[in-house]
């Protein structure tokens, strides 16, 4: 306790300094709009553009062919309709409660053993790489799954007792053969603000982030992977394995797995060599989703700005930031980054953010590893997810639910999870007596 | 706690593929859930959580949506075997009453007890019961009390208000030929003043207004975000900003109108049993509450549900019990295209020099605005043309018709020409070039 309460002088006063960073990617509002702000100080025409942007991320596409030819090509198999569909205001997806549930705001990666052509995850030969439950007319979805919790009770230091829930996933109603034996990683949608400040942090930051030497064994790597654009590999950021090296390649790779909308950086509609009906299914155009669009959707997500800390300098959110930061958990969830240059978008360049990330992948044990390696990432690695705006998760989705797969009920249930690399932390967090405890958690609920 | 990351380490590696594979092959669970194929238009907003609260109450089917704007509806219902589509649930009453005549609908396999047939002057439910509304929509004024305050001015109440000049480049009107709700709001004054003082004030209201088309810009981003003081909208999108936080209250105006959505099973529905089930849902108290949401904020179409909604909700029946709501939509439905036309050939399009005329007329001096004020005021059009079925269907079909086309684009012209020659004149009135 001696050297944690030493530690927790010391980066308290540094993560304290990360919490109050410029205000130029923030906007003041902890309302249910809070992630659907754009940055203060956009022209009438970037306004316009902001605005384009955020009709076609709301949009539900239609089946080809259509009037609506701007916005047809749904499919022929996808997920849902709409990109907002997985990022409800903005904000987190959530899981199935029950078997009974449809997966309205998840989806499950797939892969099998081995590696694609750009070193990414090989997929499935007849299911692909994303398990996609719909199918268009005349198109038979791939099926359905099923996902139950398996919950187990935990108890901490000061006699809490906590139950802790993980899922299991089953396959019905397959719709082409049997599946085997498979990898998979179910996933619920991200909140998407700040993605274009995170799009902005250079990759030699990133790089020099993880030659850092850290303490509690902690480590950090830089995913290397495959950009459709550039096509070269290159530093990863987006997604839960940082398998997406831009914000433009994580929304076209998202168009085409979710909702089988091709774009210039997809231009294949997304149909396996055995689902003959979804390769002679009619198109909306090639590619569905135009330059022009893309570029609006990447626009409106680039400057969505991040909501203000509240209660950022009360006692105990002072305190429990001190305890974060003691506690080691600002070693990956970093206060600070800077954002290098941003030829397209120049006014998020030479920020100061606070994103309480630092976009390295990291082994976080045994308790959260879906077996599916990415790229670089194994089955065990996962992206530090930033926090930014994570206080307002029950305001914007109106429950609370954490990690890749949403099996975390509280932030509580989310640090309980951490292992690997994150293990010691872990460890301290549950050690913690209660009141500090709270006060860490009352940071948190402040992002 | 460690006990949670290290017994089953070496299961827990494998867990997801081998639990996967192990859920393929052992079926546990009941016959799958059949499809309800449902047409609609809702955003995502709606469709989710009535998806989610049927799938609940119902579980033995599963909702599959087809997402088709009105006008692409028409196509897909008039197909063969309509789609595979059991229920078309949208807000487009022009394509009901359209599907009804060509025999699209059966009669609707539901109770509509509880459920009135109207809202004041205007009919909500097929009175042949092939069709019923299951919501309605109301309009009004979108107000920024900090934006009228901070430019000193005074609130407004009723449509008369609008016109004065003091809100000259405060208000934003959505373009009724852009917009798809704005046909209906333009018709309200039109029928609640009367023809001739009805298109007085909209030439007055448009002169104060700049208009927002469907670049993906709401009345309520511009009210809300403080660049306009007040705008003129359908209810639930600014009823929506509301609930959630906008700094923006909604006025709805002593004599408004309701735009209803509907819901029918199709003629062809493959799954007869589930499309009840689903059209049961959506008009039950449970569905009728989901409207509710503050990301929905529609009105209920069932009056008791009212008494369990959040304070303050608009009740249109109770409003219209009091005497508003007098707006006739079976009138409003058949004409609301060409009078959107209209409007923008008198309005949208000479816009700046409408605002020019408006401004030079409100300094000149008591001759000149008796001589000028009509020329700016007249109606483009004659209400019997906007009454005119044959003119009304040409503008129903002009996407699809070249013949409707070449028509409604004629009048178009006659229209344009007939308001350049009055503001032409007006011009030379007020000494404007």
């Amino acid at each position: 306790m001696r050297r944690l309460g030493f530690l927790l002088l010391m980066c308290g006063v540094l993560a304290g300094a990360g919490a109050r960073a410029s205000a130029d990617w923030q906007v003041a509002d902890a309302g249910r709009e809070a992630f659907a702000r754009p940055l203060d100080g956009l022209s009438d025409a970037e306004r316009e553009r902001f605005f384009r942007g955020r009709s076609l991320f709301n949009q539900s596409w239609v089946v080809a062919p259509a009037k609506d030819d701007q916005v047809d090509g749904l499919g022929p198999l996808y997920n849902r309709l709409a990109c907002i569909s997985c990022h409800a205001r903005n904000g987190r997806g959530l899981p199935p409660e029950g078997a009974d549930e449809r997966m309205q705001s998840m989806l499950v990666r797939l892969s099998v053993a081995g590696r694609s052509l750009h070193g990414g995850p090989r997929p499935h030969p007849a299911y692909g790489d994303q398990f996609n439950e719909e199918g268009i007319p005349g198109v038979r979805g791939e099926g359905r799954i099923r996902l139950s919790w398996i919950e187990s009770k935990h108890r901490l230091a000061d006699g809490e007792v906590v139950s802790l829930r993980r899922p299991r996933l089953a396959f019905t109603e397959l719709g082409y053969g049997a599946i085997g034996k498979v990898q998979t990683s179910p996933r619920v949608g991200q909140q998407v603000v700040g993605m274009g400040l995170l799009d902005a942090v250079s990759a030699q930051t990133l790089e020099t982030l993880a030659a850092e030497r850290k303490p509690d064994g902690v480590k950090g790597r830089v995913n290397r992977v495959w950009n459709p654009e550039s096509a070269a590999l290159e530093a990863g950021r987006f997604g839960y394995k940082a398998n997406m090296p831009t914000l433009r390649a994580q929304l076209a790779g998202a168009f085409l797995g979710d909702l089988g909308i091709t774009s210039d950086l997809h231009p294949i509609e997304n149909c396996t060599a055995v689902q003959a009906a979804c390769r002679q299914a009619p198109n909306g155009g090639t590619p569905e989703l135009s330059a022009r669009q893309l570029d609006d959707v990447e626009f409106y997500l680039a400057h969505l700005a991040v909501p203000v800390r509240r209660n950022a300098d009360s006692d105990v959110v002072r305190r429990g930031e001190a305890l974060f930061a003691a506690s080691g958990c600002a070693q990956c969830h970093r206060p600070n980054l800077s954002t290098g240059t941003s030829p397209r978008f120049p006014r998020l360049a030479g920020q100061t953010i606070a994103p309480y990330t630092d976009l390295l992948i990291h082994d976080m044990g045994p308790g959260l590893a879906d077996g599916r390696p990415d790229f670089a990432a194994s089955g065990r690695e996962w992206r530090t997810p930033p926090l930014w705006g994570i206080g307002l998760t029950q305001t914007i989705s109106e429950q609370q639910r954490y990690l890749h797969d949403g099996r975390a009920r509280s932030l509580s249930e989310a640090i309980l999870w951490h292992g690997g690399e994150a293990k010691v932390a872990r460890r301290r967090f549950a050690a913690l007596p209660t009141q500090q405890r709270r006060a860490l958690l009352a940071f948190l609920e402040s992002l | 706690m460690d006990s949670l990351h290290k017994p089953s380490r070496r299961a827990f590696v494998r867990a997801a593929g081998a639990l996967a594979a192990a859920g393929a092959s052992s079926r546990l669970w009941a016959a799958p859930a059949k499809d309800v194929v449902v047409l609609t238009a809702y955003p995502d907003a709606v469709v989710s959580r009535f998806e989610a609260a049927f799938e609940k109450a119902w579980p033995q089917y599963r909702l599959r949506i087809v997402w088709r704007m009105p006008h692409d509806a028409l196509p897909t219902l008039r197909q063969a075997g309509q789609g595979g589509v059991d229920v078309y649930w949208s807000a487009s009453p022009k394509t009901y009453a359209q599907l009804k005549d060509e025999h699209a609908f059966r009669k609707l396999p539901v109770s509509l007890e509880g459920l009135p047939g109207r809202v004041g002057g205007s009919v909500i439910n097929d009175p042949d019961g092939f069709y019923a509304a299951s919501e309605v929509a109301g309009y009004g004024f979108a107000v920024n009390p900090a934006y009228l305050h901070r430019h000193q001015l005074p609130p407004v109440a009723d449509w008369s208000d609008l016109a004065d000049p003091v809100y000259a480049g405060h208000l934003a009107v959505p373009d009724p030929v852009e917009v798809g709700f704005a046909p209906v709001l333009v018709d309200i004054p039109l029928q609640a003043y009367g023809w001739d003082i009805g298109w007085a004030l909209w030439s007055a209201i448009a002169a104060n207004a700049a208009f927002t088309g469907r670049g993906g810009t709401f009345v309520s981003d511009e009210i809300g975000g403080g660049r306009k003081g007040i705008g003129l909208s359908i209810d639930f999108f600014v009823a929506s900003a509301v609930a959630n936080g906008a700094p923006v209250e909604f006025i709805y105006p002593r004599q408004g109108g309701v735009n209803p959505a509907h819901i029918a099973v199709t003629a062809g529905s493959p799954n007869p049993e589930g499309a009840k089930a689903f059209v049961d849902f959506v008009l039950s108290d449970a569905g009728q509450k989901i409207l509710a949401h503050p990301d929905i904020r529609k009105l209920p179409v069932r009056p008791s549900v009212y008494a369990g909604l959040p304070a303050g909700y608009h009740d249109p029946f109770a409003t219209a019990a009091r005497g508003g709501y007098l707006y006739d939509n079976a009138r409003g439905r058949g004409r609301a295209a060409p009078v959107a036309a209209a409007f923008g050939q008198a309005f949208v399009r000479p816009h700046a020099r409408l605002v020019e005329l408006w401004a030079r007329l409100h300094a000149a001096d008591g001759a000149t605005w008796n001589s000028v004020w009509p020329l700016l005021t007249a109606p483009p059009l004659k209400e019997s043309e906007a009454d005119d079925p044959a003119i009304q269907r040409a503008f129903f079909a002009r996407r699809d018709d070249p013949a409707a086309e070449a028509l409604a684009a004629g009048l178009e012209q006659t229209w344009a020409s007939r308001v350049d020659a009055r503001y032409a004149k007006a011009a030379s009135l007020l000494g404007v070039a």
